[in-house]
């Protein structure tokens, strides 16, 4: 039996990538057990039973380090986590720091160095993109109403103004960019990014890095409807060797150590490709990929307890993905467990 | 004209084509696929109007306006 803790349970409408990791490492060869960590009681994979075993609340990585350690500790007493799987960007320079530590106590990542993190940062995306002969759109980092005019003037209309973390609109005049720049500036913070628009369609190349610049294998998709804040809520799957040998030039570049999402928009006239962002995690999506034969969780774990693993690509184009909203009921006394102790078992470990 | 692309696109007999590297479904009639079908198999723009002048109760200046519509299309979605 391998115990697996995964974060990123908040199944909602914008959903982290912890359930659907959860149900690739479930529907996989291994004999797992699943811990979900959580941030809020309301996260709906806490009450998701078929997949997940045991759900814990933490405390929020950017409070108090300390806390955040003992509470993994606590639930390592319990649990005897061999794998975490960590899927929330915000999360990850703190299991930077203490993935060694957790390796003495047995318990495994595959995360990215913090320099692979610097070097993926929405900023030194133009840099990025030319170690690795993929064209990026302009784009000018906003602080202030001077600045959004100065990028808008050199960026010129249309443009993309987008959020720090979500959420973009394509502005066609000043005044419209103004309205967008007030709207995200409240919403998300700053800084706000003012892009050069790139007529095309989006597409996600995901993955897992070994950390010596090898895959575990890719999996593509072209993005087919996506939410309002530009998740994938449905897509198809795609095999396009341009995109793959990109995708494995920036694995080759940065030696990538974990899971990632490669964002990037083909543009109509030319088909060039264009490297929209990177992202250091496996995304909410991820079970399509499993269920299209490869199963990129399972891959990690297998990597990280030194089990044989799969690293092909084989799969089937043409596959759709369809996202759907659900409800589950549970006896409100799980709500006082999870929110009262901090914990909720759904599916009690069996002891021999 | 290039038809490699055209090859590797998916086409069902209803018409329903997928295109593998892209993601892009596009939808066509009888006489598009039997169109799709005569350029993977390599023909000409000379075989096509042979066949179709054959097939069809049409004039050659219609057909032939008629076919160039159609590969404008074709090359419109990048598909040759």
């Amino acid at each position: 039996m391998i115990t697996v803790a995964v974060s990123g349970i908040n199944a909602a409408d914008n959903p982290g990538p912890g359930v659907g990791i959860i149900r690739s490492l479930k529907e996989s060869s291994l004999n797992v057990r699943t811990i979900g960590l959580a941030y809020d009681a309301m996260e709906p994979g806490i009450y998701i039973d078929q997949f997940v075993d045991k759900s814990y609340i933490m405390p929020y990585p950017s409070g108090d380090v300390k806390s955040f350690i003992e509470r993994l500790q606590y639930i390592h007493s319990i649990e005897n986590l061999n794998v975490i799987v960590s899927t929330l960007d915000a999360e990850l320079p703190v299991f930077m720091d203490i993935e060694p530590e957790l390796a003495r106590n047995g318990i495994y990542m595959l995360i990215p160095t913090k320099k692979m993190f610097a070097l993926r940062n929405k900023g030194k995306l133009k840099e990025l993109g030319e170690s690795i002969n993929v064209k990026t759109p302009k784009y000018i980092s906003c602080t202030s109403y001077d600045d959004l005019v100065h990028a808008t003037e050199e960026i010129s209309f249309p443009c993309m103004i987008k959020g720090p973390f979500y959420e973009a609109f394509k502005a066609h005049n000043l005044a419209e960019a103004e309205g967008f720049f007030n709207k995200l500036a409240a919403k998300w913070g700053f800084p706000i990014i003012a892009q050069q628009f790139v007529k095309g369609q989006e597409y996600d190349v995901i993955g897992c890095g070994d950390g010596t610049g090898q895959n575990m294998g890719l999996f593509a998709i072209k993005k087919m409807t996506t939410t309002a804040l530009g998740k994938v809520w449905n897509a198809v799957s795609i095999k396009n060797d341009l995109l793959l040998d990109a995708c494995n030039r920036l694995l080759k570049h940065l030696s990538w150590r974990g899971g990632f999402e490669f964002e990037v928009l083909i543009e109509e006239q030319t088909g060039d490709i264009y490297l929209l962002e990177i992202n250091p995690r496996f995304p909410a999506w991820v079970y399509m990929s499993a269920a299209c034969g490869i199963n990129l969780p399972e891959r990690m774990v297998q990597f990280l307890m030194d089990m044989p693993y799969d690293t092909h690509s084989d799969y089937s184009s043409g596959k759709i993905m369809i996202r759907y909203t659900n409800e589950i009921l549970k006896d409100i006394s799980d709500f006082e467990k999870i929110s009262a102790y901090g914990e909720l078992e759904n599916n009690q470990l069996e002891v021999s | 004209m290039q038809t490699e692309r055209l090859k590797t696109l998916a086409i069902s007999d209803s018409g329903f084509i997928f295109d593998p590297s892209s993601g892009d479904t596009f939808n066509t009639n009888d006489t598009g696929v039997h169109i799709i079908n005569l350029l993977k198999q390599g023909k000409d723009f000379n075989e096509l109007m042979d066949v179709f002048i054959d097939e069809y109760e049409v004039s050659e200046d219609e057909l032939e306006a008629d076919l160039l519509d159609y590969i404008q299309t074709l090359k419109n979605y990048h598909m040759i």
